[in-house]
């Protein structure tokens, strides 16, 4: 497989390319993005480095069933944010194989004309196995676009079914993307991805009249803390009623921050990040670490039957940690738990 | 984990023919890569951003209007002149003989024609990255 010195033509150190990064180069963000997302022994280092100039871009999540248009209206989105001199970030999520690995990332169709616009970013994403419309390093990039100084970074799901709700835990802005004729009032009653919006977008309107869906979403969809989502009619093929859009996620920040809720999203979010991490790194220690004359004796003493497994858990997880090996290294402030192996 | 080998495959030009570049595009795929596609009619500055932004290992260039001379020189160009000629680029397409040697002496480090075993195209890139990425 690979040997452990990248032999990358000058290849810069993680530390310059943070330098490089908060001057706004692009080159700098895609590595620090790559190194990152392969977990390259540079990558705690990467995030450390990061972390701290990060938390002014405002994080939106679009979720939706495949084809229904959010790589379209996103691109749409960019220009119209574009116009009005935001600087925007995209991350794109497209599904790995499970069966070889690889994937097509196709974001990027839709999005061609924007990708050249110095003032954009876009990176497509693999899954690469992870669960729930994300990779595990989407939010990590989103933060290096955070760093870079973007004041919005979009993110794509993949193409989510009725249950892919991570999104909603980790973007401060959440907009579900629907299309007219994907089923009837009991469809809109659904738990799941129809309840975690904060905007709605009811897209291709071009194609068909959308007052059914919009009256079936108007019906089921409740104020939460204070906030009303709104329900926005667009085309994206025609770039229609996008300012609209623009305006409603504009609209939510603006609510999160007068509302004191941006604040405590963020806590809420620091909150499960460590402990996510904290799992993260009981799971390597567990998986990886108490091979010690400690440990045998304790298994020792299950086999005698004079301690059961829970109790001889409980005293494993007290001597700490200690009986470690030195993981360490693999502690980073990320915003998701890294599974070492995949 | 493995470094995922990381390709972006693209249709410099005004031509629409892109079932090969679509079948190339799946046995990567296939072979474990992230093919990143950017779709038909894309300028060399639309790719090289693109490459660079997505970090890939290499391009991949499909050319079937005979365009080939003028734009996939321009690819190479363009990279060196954002440092980033750690890209690999590669080309495929409708490429008379004659302009193979020329095209591998402006940088285009193989050229593969209609005919070629699917396999040769996925050693080709598999080398590319990993020679790069390790």
């Amino acid at each position: 497989m690979r040997e452990a010195v990248p032999s990358r033509p000058a290849a810069p150190s993680v530390r310059g390319l943070v330098e490089d990064l908060l001057a706004g180069d692009k080159r700098a963000a895609a590595k620090l993005i790559s190194l990152i997302e392969d977990d390259e022994p540079e990558a705690a280092e990467a995030l450390a480095l990061v972390y701290p100039h990060t938390g002014r871009a405002h994080y939106v999540g679009f979720t939706g069933a495949p084809g229904v248009g959010k790589s379209s209206l996103i691109d749409r989105l960019v220009r119209d944010l574009r116009s009005r001199g935001k600087k925007v970030g995209v991350v794109a999520v497209d599904p790995t194989s499970p069966y070889s690995g690889g994937a097509v990332l196709g974001d990027r169709i839709r999005m061609a004309d924007t990708g050249i616009d110095p003032g954009v970013f876009i990176r497509s994403m693999a899954t690469r196995g992870h669960a729930g419309g994300l990779a595990l390093a989407t939010f990590d990039a989103v933060r290096v676009l955070d760093a870079m100084g973007m004041d919005l970074v979009l993110v794509e799901t993949v193409g989510a079914g009725q249950s892919e709700v991570e999104i909603a835990g980790r973007a401060h802005t959440t907009v579900v993307v629907e299309m007219p004729f994907t089923g009837d009032a009991v469809q809109t009653m659904k738990a799941g991805i129809l309840e975690i919006g904060d905007v709605y977008v009811v897209n291709k309107c071009d194609l068909a009249d959308p007052d059914v869906l919009v009256a079936n979403l108007r019906f089921q969809i409740e104020e939460r803390d204070g906030w009303r989502p709104p329900i926005v009619r667009t085309s994206a093929l025609k770039g229609s009623r996008i300012d609209e859009l623009a305006d409603a996620i504009g609209r939510h920040r603006a609510f999160l921050e007068s509302s004191g809720r941006w604040e405590a999203r963020e806590r809420a979010r620091a909150r499960q990040e460590i402990l996510e991490n904290a799992r993260r790194i009981l799971a390597t220690r567990v998986r990886e670490g108490p091979t010690g004359a400690g440990f045998e004796a304790l298994v020792g003493e299950v086999v005698a039957r004079k301690t059961d497994p829970q109790s001889a858990a409980v005293r494993l997880l007290a001597q700490g940690a200690a009986a470690t090996k030195s993981q360490d290294r693999r502690t980073r402030p990320s915003s998701r738990p890294r599974a070492r192996k995949r | 984990m493995a470094k995922k080998i990381r390709v972006l495959m693209a249709k410099p030009g005004l031509d629409g023919h892109d079932r090969g570049v679509k079948v190339i595009a799946r046995a990567l795929r296939d072979a474990g890569m992230e093919v990143i596609y950017t779709g038909l009619r894309q300028s060399p500055e639309d790719i090289v951003e693109a490459a660079i932004q997505e970090d890939v290992d290499a391009i991949g260039l499909s050319c079937l209007s005979g365009a080939h001379m003028a734009l996939f020189p321009e690819v190479v160009q363009l990279l060196r002149k954002r440092h980033a000629s750690d890209i690999v680029v590669a080309g495929g397409g409708i490429i008379p003989e004659e302009d193979i040697p020329k095209l591998r002496k402006a940088g285009i480090k193989a050229v593969f024609g209609p005919g070629t075993p699917l396999r040769d195209i996925v050693a080709f890139f598999e080398k590319a990255g990993s020679a790069k990425g390790a």
